[in-house]
């Protein structure tokens, strides 16, 4: 099976393809269908990243599980804030 | 505590404190665009009435910690104040105070009024058009996408591309509108 990446156009073609498909998917829900879904996905990452700190801590209690992702977010808070995002991967020499 | 629990607490300060508000953020995008998730719940509020944002948060107080110091954001809203829900998940929730720029005036007169059985009450949302002009002028690369997103979404037939093509002209997007355009592909 041929190589996706080290074909532009056939890279292009599978962007856009995903990327129809997002928006075909969007287009047969109804606002409400859409706002629905912006809650239930945030409650599921909360819930994710929740039981991944968890996990990383080795703990069962949940109290710290939360005070660990909420140091997380607060950490990349500050990142933003600070301009410290780049969004261009960084140059390879 | 769900996020859409917190929405809905936001959204009833402000109507028990009668402030005029409008939620923003991911929350709009979501509705008009590619449903995704936040940290956040955004609202932009009225600056009539006394001390709009102090009541609203001391309304909140019980539910939200703010921070005592407001910030100025010269990208987004003009200043704004940030809160962490006492309780986990630790939601983030940022007041935005309504200020005297054309196009925010005009976005939150526009805004829409819609019931969410999600949030089991009556809010404000701004219009699709509005996000589009918002997003094309923040012009992050995040931005750009949701505004291309909500363009897909909602089809350009479908929208006030006049009232959009106005806005970016005064605002000096008119590129970034194209190039948001010119973004999505044949569906």
């Amino acid at each position: 099976m041929p190589n996706v990446h080290e074909d532009p156009a056939a890279l292009k073609a599978l962007q856009d393809e995903l990327y129809r498909e997002k928006v075909r998917r969007a287009r047969a829900m109804t606002p409400e269908q859409r706002l629905a879904e912006v809650f239930e996905l945030t409650n599921g990452v909360f819930a994710r990243m929740h039981d991944g700190a968890m996990w990383q801590l080795g703990t069962t209690d949940p109290v710290r599980g939360w005070q660990e992702v909420r140091r997380r977010l607060d950490r990349l808070c500050r990142v933003r804030d600070q301009g410290r995002f780049v969004h261009q991967k960084p140059s390879v020499p | 505590m769900t996020v859409e629990a917190l929405a809905a607490a936001v959204v009833a300060a402000c109507e028990a404190e009668g402030v005029e508000h409008m939620v923003t953020g991911a929350f709009a995008y979501g509705y008009y665009g590619i449903p995704r998730s936040t940290k956040d719940v955004d609202v932009v509020l009225s600056l009539a009435g006394g001390e709009p944002i102090r009541r609203v948060v001391a309304r909140l107080d019980s539910l939200v910690e703010f921070e005592p110091q407001v910030q100025f954001d010269t990208l987004t809203w003009g200043k704004r104040q940030v809160g962490t829900t006492r309780g986990s998940p630790h939601f983030k929730v940022e007041l935005f105070e309504l200020f005297d720029d054309p196009f925010v005036l005009e976005q939150f007169a526009r805004k829409r009024r819609l019931f969410s059985p999600q949030l089991g009450c009556a809010t404000w949302l701004p219009t699709p058009e509005d996000v589009i002009v918002q997003k094309l002028r923040w012009g992050r690369g995040k931005d750009l996408d949701d505004a291309r997103d909500v363009l897909a979404v909602q089809g350009p037939e479908t929208l006030d591309m006049a009232y959009i093509q106005a806005w970016c002209a005064r605002h000096g997007t008119t590129a970034r509108l194209e190039a948001a355009l010119a973004g999505i592909p044949p569906m």
